[in-house]
């Protein structure tokens, strides 16, 4: 890579990460100061704040690595293989958020921890799927078939996505249907921290997506590096 | 003679029970719709703010407070694990050029 094209890749990350910060800062006062309490729930509300955006990053982290996978399928370049995998593990990050937050706000609204309602059985679905990609991916290190086999599983992930999103539209369950299909929305103030989270949240993801990114990208070079050295 | 009667009586019963099991209503059905159509309803539309002195003290402040700490626990141990990555990394690049100087000198 260039000096330039480097230097300003720097900055643009910089520009991201100090927006992203701010975001946050501003997102948790919206959440904690400005959005009123909710009538029915009372304060365990404000988990929604993070659990919905979280749910969100979740499918941007998913949307890439299948991405990266389908691309890396048609063009063998390792670059789109790191953005898979990058992609991989920051959507079960985030889906791993949205499955332990998620309880804790249904043990108060619904008197359970966990019930097999649609969307949380295919958003379960969906984690269990880019788990056995990472569980794939970390098996010694992966040669081009559990490169390829994984690409595939992560393309197979891609269609549980629609499934979770319109699973509360399309089948009958107990899951909230706030922000979407026949729903009643929102407090003004509530939309402004939503509004403010998922930003911060998008933002979140790119940062994380990037960075693990060039980590792999490194990590692969440097394993290039090492075999070229042996072979020498 | 009965045996006439037995086959009359029993052509009359097969004709006239599909007839009246067709025009009965059927109620159970009914009611199990409405039941299953009111529980598709009960799920939350809507979040309302409470305004005042209504607004709940803090009954659900643990799971609250669980679930934020489960976030940023969860993020920093990913930082953690990429700094991990990283330091791996780093550590195989300088044995790489170690390995390199040493077969330049040779």
């Amino acid at each position: 890579m260039s000096d330039a094209r480097q230097s300003g890749s720097s900055t643009v990350w910089s520009l991201v990460l100090f927006t992203t910060l701010a975001l946050f800062a501003a997102t948790l006062y919206a959440i904690f100061v400005v959005a009123p309490v909710e009538q029915q729930m009372g304060i365990v509300q404000k988990i929604f704040y993070f659990h919905v955006p979280s749910a969100y990053a979740m499918y941007i982290g998913f949307g890439v690595s299948a991405v990266g996978s389908a691309v890396y399928l048609l063009k063998r370049d390792p670059k789109w293989d790191a953005i898979g995998v990058a992609g991989a593990e920051v959507g079960t990050l985030f889906c791993l958020i949205v499955l332990l937050t998620g309880p804790l706000w249904a043990r108060k609204a619904w008197g359970v921890w966990w019930t097999w309602d649609p969307r949380l059985t295919t958003t379960l679905l969906a984690g269990m799927i880019f788990a056995a990609y990472l569980a794939l991916r970390s098996m010694g290190n992966a040669g081009e078939v559990e490169k390829r086999f994984a690409a595939g599983l992560a393309l197979f992930g891609l269609v549980d996505l629609p499934l979770i999103h319109y699973s509360v539209q399309r089948w009958r369950g107990v899951h909230p249907t706030v922000i979407t299909g026949k729903g009643g929305g929102l407090e003004s103030e509530m939309y402004w921290a939503l509004g403010l989270s998922f930003i911060a949240f998008t933002g979140l993801a790119v940062l994380l997506i990037w960075a693990r990114a060039s980590a792999e990208r490194q990590r692969e070079e440097t394993a290039r590096l090492r075999f070229e050295l042996m072979h020498r | 003679m009965r045996a006439l009667i037995a086959a009359l009586v029993l052509g009359c019963t097969m004709l006239i029970t599909p007839m009246v099991v067709a025009e009965s209503p059927p109620e159970p059905e009914t009611a199990a719709s409405e039941s299953q159509k009111d529980a598709a309803e009960e799920r939350a539309t809507q979040f309302v703010g409470v305004r005042g002195p209504e607004a709940e003290s803090v009954s659900g402040g643990a799971l609250l407070l669980a679930a934020y700490a489960i976030v940023w626990a969860l993020l920093f141990l990913f930082l953690l694990r990429m700094r991990g990555l990283q330091r791996q990394t780093a550590e195989e690049l300088e044995r790489l050029s170690a390995e390199i100087r040493a077969s330049g000198d040779r």
